[in-house]
């Protein structure tokens, strides 16, 4: 039988002003099967909102500018508040500090890929997460 | 009938005139026969097969090149015609006379994570080095024109950039800085955001009591970055902030001689995801359309051209970005010229500041982008750049530390005055090879130049998706070059250390404490402040929107009301409404 498709919503914090990132992780995941949802930026809410809406699997995000620690907790407890939190996989990609990844990792990202990261890695990252959420 | 375009045009009134090749055509007969011979006789089979190759690269144009370039690749050309002497039109060779002897490129290094008073102690800092120019970065919630008590801005006060929210911010970060003096580039990417944060300097000047007649620096006030490079979560038209950038354009030029109010930015583009032709003619095609508008609103083009400056981005196809910095020279005296009939030589000048390219460098091994960047920014230097930012080695982790900006100040230094390629104007000139890639580069940017004209120029070429679409594409396809390794890209997908260990960096932490000085500061200004004359400067500014008054001398009454950053975003939304970027889903 074939897999399902993994669903995957693709966004960026409300200021981040690059996107570049967004959309060659979008081209890489489609190029592997998976249905992208490109939602650009937003506040949590609408983050959190439009992954119910359109029932995905995984919500991505691409950070450049920092401050990702602060709005990624904000981001996971909206989604706890809205109920989605434990069916629903969140990765993280972009420039941040190294150190900041398992601290990342500990608020819920379950992947997190830094810009050396390799397109094999973000796919099977991004398998890995939707299947823990199965 | 539709407008002609520029290439039209440039066909039409440049004459071919008298034709000097310099290869005399006995000699080029001669050059043919010798090198048939050689190509058949020496030159291995599986060369010649092979004899154009098209380089890959991030950010490449895929120009293919020859194996070895002689007269034969540009028997047609006429040195006069098509070089000229330095200050000469057709400028090729460099805009000034004695180029560098004269005056060295301008070192101008951005810099700016932290408190408006940490900004004023770093410009200190910089200029005690020798810098020549100070180049801000505003934080996300500047650029995006959010104040620092909003919601949006958690997480990002002060983290990529000095966080402004009102005039008391740009009195603390020019505190004691010669503002008559010194140059200050001020990265005020978009129209909106330029015609916010430049009032607050002018203001500043103005309770110092520096006349605005004195103050020398740059805006960058380009649509491009508002509406098409960058991200955010709310957007105005594409036409409505062309206005504004036309708006600042005209105050500016009129209040403050000195001061550049436009940056044509190729630089963002390029970086987003583009090849440096696509780079240049949009860029061009901004140029075009502003002068257009410019003529308009009855100006003349050269009290507007003289004054135009650009921004562009060498990145690692190293002959081709000397080569490309010379063509566009060369195609910017002609449109000067012969589209507009410029008459000021000052107009035909492409002035440019150039960074080194981000998007090339590397997380793996991050000393390689020391050397990287070096070759990005012998390239501008070569090509005749007139200001320079080199980025430095720590970018795929953070900000840039104190240690790698003073780095790259260095590495300019030593171009400056260790390489001696500043002593010789246009050291690669006549060069077969760089003269004919520099043809084939002014070619392309043309034909570039001709389709966003028949598009119905850049800001219908933005407004209907067309270049965000051709950006998205080429980022994807980027992408899997390097994924598939056909774009080589070294520490990465060649020559990787099979052991590859990431190094320690400093990086910039976010400090929540600025974040908190900067919303008490928002909430006592708030209570300070008359509110009345605010709120009735926001409605003035609303009105000078919804009718066609230029907007700066209403965001200036703004500026001088204290009215904040973010007040001044709200007013625009409510006169224009909100776009939605043609890159995301509905």
């Amino acid at each position: 039988m074939a897999e399902k498709k993994i669903r995957i919503l693709l966004a960026q914090f409300p200021l981040e002003n690059h996107n570049r990132g967004l959309i060659a992780v979008a081209g890489l995941l489609r190029d592997a099967g998976m249905e992208v949802i490109l939602l650009g930026n937003a506040v949590s809410n609408r983050i959190i909102d439009t992954a119910i809406q359109e029932d995905v699997d995984v919500v991505g995000i691409s950070t450049y500018c920092g401050g990702e620690l602060a709005l990624g907790k904000e981001l996971m407890k909206v989604a706890e508040k809205k109920g989605i939190k434990d069916r629903t996989a969140f990765v993280l990609g972009g420039i941040f500090p190294p150190s900041d990844a398992p601290k990342l990792e500990a608020i819920g990202f379950s992947g997190t890929f830094p810009p050396s990261a390799s397109r094999e890695e973000i796919i099977a990252g991004v398998k890995a997460a939707a299947a823990a959420k199965k | 009938m539709a407008e002609k375009t520029t290439k039209e045009i440039l066909k039409e009134k440049i004459k071919p005139g008298e034709h000097v090749p310099l290869y005399n055509p006995r000699a080029v007969e001669k050059l043919k026969g010798e090198f048939e011979k050689w190509q058949n006789t020496v030159v291995s089979k599986k060369d010649k097969d092979n004899w154009w190759v098209t380089p890959h690269t991030i950010l490449g144009s895929d120009i293919p090149r020859e194996l070895l370039y002689t007269p034969l690749s540009n028997t047609d050309l006429d040195y006069t015609r098509d070089l000229g002497f330095s200050g000469q039109e057709p400028y090729t060779r460099g805009i000034h006379t004695n180029m560098y002897r004269g005056r060295t490129f301008t070192m101008r290094q951005i810099f700016g994570a932290g408190s408006p008073e940490y900004i004023n102690k770093r410009i200190k800092m910089l200029l005690e080095h020798g810098a020549t120019g100070t180049n801000w970065a505003l934080d996300l919630a500047t650029v995006q024109m959010f104040d620092s008590d909003e919601p949006e801005a958690l997480g990002q006060v002060a983290t990529v950039g000095v966080p402004i929210d009102c005039v008391e911010d740009m009195e603390v970060i020019c505190k004691d800085i010669p503002i008559d003096k010194v140059s200050n580039s001020i990265i005020t990417h978009f129209p909106r955001n330029t015609a916010i944060i430049f009032p607050m300097f002018l203001v500043m000047a103005e309770r110092r009591g520096v006349p605005w007649t004195e103050l020398p620096g740059s805006v960058q006030n380009d649509f491009i970055m508002e509406s098409l490079v960058r991200s955010a979560v709310e957007y105005i038209p594409p036409r409505d902030d062309f206005r504004i950038q036309c708006d600042n354009i005209e105050f500016i030029r009129k209040n403050v001689p000195k001061w550049n109010f436009v940056t044509l930015n190729g630089y963002n583009l390029r970086e987003w995801g583009t090849s440096g032709v696509t780079e240049m003619a949009v860029a061009l095609a901004n140029a075009i359309d502003t002068l257009k508008d410019m003529i308009r609103r009855g100006h003349d083009c050269d009290w507007i051209a003289e004054r135009l400056a650009f921004f562009w981005a060498p990145a690692n196809d190293f002959m081709e970005e000397v080569a490309r910095l010379r063509a566009v020279r060369r195609l910017w005296y002609k449109i000067m010229k012969y589209r507009f009939d410029a008459t000021n030589p000052r107009s035909m000048w492409m002035r440019c500041h150039v960074q080194t390219s981000g998007v090339s460098l590397t997380r793996e091994e991050p000393m390689n982008n020391i050397v990287r960047a070096a070759f990005h920014a012998l390239a501008a230097v070569l090509g005749g750049a007139q200001s320079l930012h080199v980025d430095s080695y720590d970018e795929a982790y953070s900000v840039p530390s104190e240690e790698a900006s003073i780095l790259s100040l260095r590495t300019q230094q030593i171009i400056e005055a260790e390489t001696q390629i500043t002593q010789v104007v246009d050291p690669v000139g006549g060069s077969f090879y760089v003269e004919a890639l520099t043809n084939e580069m002014e070619r392309r940017i043309l034909d570039e130049l001709d389709e966003l004209e028949r598009r119905g120029g850049v800001v219908e070429a933005v407004t209907s998706g067309w270049l965000h679409n051709r950006v998205a594409r080429f980022i994807e396809k980027e992408q899997r070059m390097i994924a598939d390794g056909e774009i080589k890209v070294v520490g990465k997908n060649t020559y990787r250390a099979p052991d590859l260990k990431m190094p320690e960096i400093w990086v910039h932490e976010y400090d929540e404490k600025i974040a908190k000085q900067m919303r008490d500061k928002l909430a006592s200004l708030r209570q300070r402040r008359n509110n009345e004359k605010a709120s009735s400067a926001i409605e003035a500014l609303i009105q000078a929107c919804k009718k066609s008054d230029n907007v700066m001398q209403y965001t200036l009454e703004c500026a001088r009301a204290d009215v904040t950053v973010g007040e001044m975003r709200r007013a625009f939304v409510k006169a224009f409404g909100s776009w939605k970027s043609p890159l995301y889903m509905a």
